[in-house]
């Protein structure tokens, strides 16, 4: 075949100024930023309000301040640092385990009307079944620790990951199919490089709902079928009668939650949607 | 040589039957340049995927090179309207796509898609997403993913409908242009009258709906062709009369769907 060269006609095409992508971080104006940080500390002044006019009994109502004595001393005595790893190590196995088991079946029911008509009727009935409400049977099965815990973040995490994709797949646009038939392409080379990617706007929102879920029925878990981790140290300040150690446990959660929540999922989205053009920012 | 014989194409829905294509028959020679002409609705598009391999016909059918055809094969490729390009890919992985199909080693890959944007004038945007292109750069890439799997039939579902006028243009001496490099026989659907008889070497205009073979037009004019000229706008004129009382019954068709509220 000849090399042929392109006619210089053709490359004054407006579109090289157009092709210029300018990923902007979304960042909120000053005024936003503000007006958000104002309702956090009204909120802290009417907390150390209630507490000083003496609403509800000290004994129960710790102050601001008692709090942040309280954080001083779980990080002194490494007790924050050992639950909060406890936490985090049990959900993130709880919701890789459910992505694991969740993306595949979601990617096959999403492409296979039998296996809707087969398994469709039996996720229906299982989903409404709150986490926690597995909590009494995986003691029974795996005893008091980290197994279970995993098991209940696994069963409360998994559907949403489950679901959305296979929601991805159903929306997949029938053209890509199409292009993949007339390629020629194999079963596999299409769900690794067409499927999957092509269902990632739904993935990624459906792990954010797992990892969301799991975060906020791990604490829960470690109530009752644990004996470490941020939910146990809650539970466990109960009867010490210590409330600023169970709000240090509380702020713990809320922090560790909400940085992974935005900042990880918004990152991987970053690197894929938005630099694909799946995603407007 | 491609031979399409006696297709009907038929679509069932609600119980009953719709005929798209009634008793198509045709003969394209190699490196023949063929358009499809017709109006909306004409089924020229699913005369192109029937021929593409991705419908069947109800009944009748497709011999390409003695051999028929019952689903899609390495001999044809197609650029659709809206491109399809996988936007999670760079421009380079979407032309190497039939290539990483065919498993063709990842230096060969790269050999022939490095010589494809070339030919396409996208050199400097291999690296690039397709959302970082424009329309007629993003037709280009399908075009070039297209020409890297070597077919000798290129089935092009009115790849030019979605650019404005200039680039359109611009397009079609492109094409022209690759046409004569590589030899290719080209099946190119369009609504544009003006398209069909700058590009091609032969016109089949098809009636309204269900399709049929209306007419089958010879341009025998040499490129590049001048559409200002005599004969080029006698030729206009000539396509104008034989589609014309098509366009005006899709037009009735059309009208008469939306009146009984389908």
């Amino acid at each position: 075949m000849a090399d042929v060269s392109y006619s210089k006609t053709v490359i004054g095409e407006p579109a090289k100024a157009e092709a210029v992508v300018k990923s902007s971080p979304r960042r909120l104006p000053t005024r936003e930023r503000w007006l958000g940080i104002a309702t956090i500390v009204a909120f802290i002044v009417i907390w150390e309000a209630v507490y000083r006019l003496g609403l509800m009994p000290k004994w129960a109502f710790p102050s601001p301040w008692q709090v942040v004595l309280a954080f001083q001393e779980l990080i002194a005595s490494g007790k924050l640092l050992t639950n909060t790893a406890a936490s985090v190590g049990r959900q993130i196995t709880g919701v890789l385990l459910a992505a694991l088991v969740g993306i595949p079946a979601g990617l096959a029911l999403g492409a296979s009307p039998t296996a809707r008509a087969a398994f469709l009727p039996l996720c229906r009935l299982l989903y409404p079944i709150p986490g926690i409400a597995w909590i009494p049977l995986a003691i029974l099965w795996f005893g008091v620790g980290f197994t279970s815990t995993v098991f209940v973040i696994f069963f409360s995490g998994i559907w949403s990951i489950m679901f959305n994709t296979m929601t991805g797949v159903q929306t997949l646009s029938g053209q890509y199919t199409d292009v993949a038939n007339v390629y020629l392409a194999s079963r596999s080379l299409y769900t690794r490089r067409i499927l999957i990617p092509g269902s990632l706007p739904y993935i990624i929102a459906g792990m954010r709902l797992t990892y969301g879920v799991g975060w906020r029925v791990i604490v829960g878990a470690e109530m009752i079928s644990s004996i470490t981790g941020l939910g146990f140290l809650i539970d466990d300040a109960r009867w010490q009668l210590r409330p600023d150690i169970m709000i240090c446990g509380m702020i713990t959660i809320a922090m560790i939650g909400w940085v992974s929540e935005n900042w990880f999922f918004d990152w991987v989205e970053e690197k894929t949607l938005v630099r694909w053009g799946m995603r407007t920012t | 040589m491609l031979t399409i014989e006696n297709i009907n194409k038929k679509y069932v829905s609600h119980g009953s039957e719709t005929s798209a294509l009634v008793d198509i028959s045709l003969r394209i020679e190699k490196g023949e340049f063929i358009c499809l002409l017709g109006p909306s609705g004409c089924g020229k598009s699913t005369l192109l995927r029937i021929i593409a391999g991705l419908i069947q016909a109800t009944s009748g059918g497709v011999v390409i090179e003695g051999k028929p055809v019952s689903g899609p094969g390495p001999e044809r490729a197609v650029v659709f309207q809206d491109y399809a390009l996988f936007p999670w890919m760079t421009v380079r992985d979407n032309v190497e796509f039939g290539l990483e199909a065919r498993k063709l080693p990842v230096g060969e890959r790269h050999e022939i898609s490095t010589r494809l944007l070339k030919v396409v004038g996208l050199s400097d945007f291999a690296e690039r997403f397709p959302h970082q292109l424009s329309g007629g750069m993003k037709q280009r890439v399908s075009i070039a993913r297209a020409l890297a799997v070597d077919p000798s039939l290129l089935l092009m579902d009115e790849p030019f409908g979605a650019l404005d006028a200039q680039n359109r243009q611009l397009m079609q001496d492109e094409l022209l242009r690759i046409w004569r490099e590589y030899r290719k026989t080209v099946v190119f659907v369009t609504h544009s009258i003006e398209e069909a008889i700058y590009l091609s070497d032969r016109i089949v205009v098809m009636t309204a709906r269900p399709g049929r073979v209306k007419q089958i037009i010879t341009v025998p004019e040499t490129r590049p062709r001048d559409m200002a000229s005599v004969e080029m706008n006698r030729r206009q004129r000539e396509v104008r009369a034989v589609l014309g009382e098509e366009i005006a019954r899709a037009a009735a068709l059309e009208e008469a769907d939306l009146m009984a509220g389908a």
